[in-house]
């Protein structure tokens, strides 16, 4: 399929570029590292109201570092104006709304694959063997997060105060992502497993079907003047 | 190339009104006309970076549309040290966009393409270390690689070097002679002029002017006599 | 007068008069709640407010998805006086529900599930409107901020899906809630005095927005003027 094929090309570029500079990748890391140790001044909790307070605070600290990646999305092709290379080609809007968000998947995924074991270290916290459980909760959130993260990002590419706007507009919108992770992590937590949290995890699975197809079809109005 | 009433409009201005055009193969096209008249309006149209208002673009028979990305293989748009990745050698540049527009991938394509602007040996560098006039060529060796049926510059004599020029006009001429269009925008009216085999003038959005080249070219000189508040001999 | 001009007059002077006649009905006709006193009146208001103010969104998004298709800017007009009139009718419902509440649950404020999706609401457009005051080009404004619409109104459901499971799931249901409308025992008067406002509200609206659309209008004009003016 065209669209699938010009996704992948995209996101080699894009990855690509990234190898070499590691400036999103790094910045990300370092900053939801330094969240957890401001969280740690911050909330001085008891240990058992840390464990209640973790989804929270994790989540919490994935959104601002997701933040700071969608603030970098289009850097590349803000340099050269190589946007217009790219909507001038036979490039689907919709692929380039795909690798745009599975690149800011990834790099979400990387860094909160170091940061939510390191978060059980500092945090001195238990059950380990539910990080597999809460990291799947993780991966659809995230989802989440950067369908919609990247729709916005495109959409304040040419506003002022882009920084500002960003999170001010994407965040009402996240509500629903922001509810269900945290209270499916809860449940996690509290009971060792889903239980009657699976009707969260399904608003999660629908929230990111739903927008990732409003994302492809979309994309083409986003990126136009 | 066809198109047929052409118009786009801006909330409640019109950009551009009406246009009819009829443009056969090897056509070396002069945009010619005063700031404001459309013409960037009309290349961006033709390139496909906006969608008219009303009309339609038809490219060797294919519709120019919004659901149709694959016309837009045909479609080229030259800006001299633009349109490049800065952090991508010059080789991955070229490897990407000729990959993107699925023509000439395979490298030794690429490798001719770019002995034939003399960067063979830098095809490793990063683009950020080149200067403008060395993005100019790996430009050139671009479109060379895509071959589109209609290529597109807006006034790319701006950032050009005596050596580009010659170069990028050198290229221009190629690509025309092997049947393919090419239309320029561009304030230089006298090179303009000189590569051209027909002057387009937009004024306020519609066309005010189409004829193909003679020698001499009064009814040229009159029409554009009405933008040159002096009178100028730019016809040699 | 143009025709427009006595057209918006009629209306304006028809809402007026629904508005008087409500508040006449809302605050002297009207029995007084059994539980809540006097200060249950404020739900003449506070109801219409944001019922007028849901219609308003859904107007957004009327607006919004014909602008992307047909590109007329009237479409776009409408969304952004829509978008300004509903900030405007939530804040308000936001305000009276708060001078409700004061004096019945003892508080300003509470995260129940419609006070907090009110307030969700209210941050979604007002971030609509941010979103097209910092696009400089007043064309890609309209575009993105059609895009923001749309997604916006869809979001909604799944916005208010959430936040209701969240606070009934963990939360006993608050135990009078202003903004519960008791169908059944309920005196005449007092929902004759709401239908009344409920209209009085409407034609207001209408009013305003038919205002606040021609005030875009003009603005457009002025633009092609200056532009015809300068060319």
């Amino acid at each position: 399929m065209a669209l699938l094929k010009q996704t992948y090309l995209l996101l080699c570029k894009d990855l690509l570029l990234e190898l070499r500079r590691r400036d999103s990748l790094l910045t990300m890391f370092f900053f939801g590292t330094l969240l957890l140790f401001v969280f740690h001044f911050s909330f001085d909790l008891a240990p058992d109201k840390i464990a209640e307070m973790a989804p929270a605070l994790l989540w919490l600290a994935f959104l601002f570092t997701g933040t700071l990646g969608l603030a970098q999305l289009f850097q590349a092709e803000r340099e050269n104006h190589c946007l217009d290379a790219l909507l001038l080609s036979p490039l689907d809007r919709g692929a380039l709304f795909l690798a745009k968000t599975s690149f800011n998947l990834i790099l979400m995924l990387l860094v909160e694959l170091v940061v939510m074991p390191l978060f059980w270290i500092l945090f001195n916290l238990s059950a380990w063997n539910l990080l597999p459980q809460l990291f799947l909760v993780t991966l659809l959130g995230t989802i989440g997060f950067c369908v919609l993260g990247t729709i916005m990002s495109a959409l304040t590419l040419r506003a002022r105060a882009r920084e500002l706007l960003l999170p001010l507009v994407l965040f009402p919108l996240m509500i629903p992502v922001i509810l269900a992770t945290i209270r499916c992590m809860e449940s996690v937590l509290r009971h060792g497993e889903f239980g009657e949290a699976v009707s969260w995890l399904k608003l999660l699975v629908g929230f990111d079907v739903i927008f990732i197809t409003v994302g492809v079809l979309i994309f083409d109005w986003v990126l136009e003047s | 190339m066809t198109i047929n009433k052409l118009a786009k409009a801006y909330g409640f201005l019109w950009a551009l009104r009406d246009l009819n055009l009829d443009l056969p193969s090897g056509a070396f096209v002069a945009l010619l006309g005063p700031n404001g008249a459309g013409k960037t309006t009309l290349l961006k149209l033709l390139a496909g970076m906006i969608a008219p208002t009303t009309g339609s673009i038809l490219v060797d028979g294919a519709t120019m549309a919004a659901s149709n990305p694959a016309a837009r293989r045909q479609i080229g748009f030259l800006a001299p040290s633009d349109h490049l990745y800065e952090n991508l050698t010059v080789w991955e540049n070229l490897r990407f966009f000729t990959s993107l527009y699925e023509r000439n991938d395979r490298a030794t394509s690429i490798e001719s393409a770019l002995a034939a602007v003399g960067l063979a040996q830098r095809r490793d560098e990063f683009v950020a270390n080149l200067s403008s006039g060395l993005k100019c060529r790996v430009s050139i060796a671009k479109w060379q690689l895509l071959q589109p049926g209609l290529l597109l510059l807006d006034e790319p004599y701006g950032v050009l070097d005596g050596n580009g020029v010659d170069l990028l006009e050198g290229f221009l001429r190629s690509h025309c002679q092997q049947g393919h269009i090419v239309i320029m925008a561009s304030h230089h009216v006298s090179r303009a002029l000189n590569l051209c085999n027909r002057a387009m003038i937009l004024h306020q959005g519609k066309l005010t002017f189409d004829e193909a080249k003679q020698q001499p070219w009064p009814t040229f000189a009159q029409a554009f006599g009405e933008f040159l508040p002096h009178g100028e001999s730019w016809l040699s | 007068m143009t025709q427009s001009k006595k057209r918006k007059g009629i209306l304006g002077g028809l809402a007026l008069v629904a508005v008087a006649i409500g508040l006449y009905w809302s605050l002297a006709v009207a029995p007084p709640d059994a539980y809540q006193g006097e200060v249950q009146r404020i739900m003449y208001l506070h109801l219409p407010s944001i019922l007028t103010a849901y219609l308003s969104y859904f107007l957004v998004f009327i607006g919004s998805g014909m602008y992307l298709w047909k590109r007329e800017k009237r479409d776009d007009l409408l969304a952004h006086a829509a978008a300004e009139l509903g900030v405007l009718f939530t804040a308000l419902t936001i305000i009276e529900g708060s001078i409700w509440g004061k004096p019945t649950w003892g508080v300003w404020w509470t995260w129940d599930a419609r006070l907090t999706l009110t307030a969700i609401l209210l941050l979604i457009y007002a971030g609509y409107l941010m979103l097209r005051s910092l696009i400089d080009d007043e064309n890609r404004a309209a575009s993105a901020a059609a895009i923001l619409g749309i997604i916006g109104f869809l979001d909604i459901p799944l916005i208010h899906m959430s936040v209701y499971w969240w606070r009934t799931l963990h939360q006993p249901p608050s135990i009078l809630r202003p903004d519960k409308v008791p169908w059944e025992n309920v005196h005449p008067a007092m929902l004759t005095a709401l239908t009344i406002s409920f209209v009085g509200f409407l034609l207001l609206y209408f009013y305003l927005l038919s205002l606040r659309y021609r005030v875009g209008e003009m603005r457009q004009e002025i633009k092609a003027l200056r532009l015809e003016r300068g060319a």
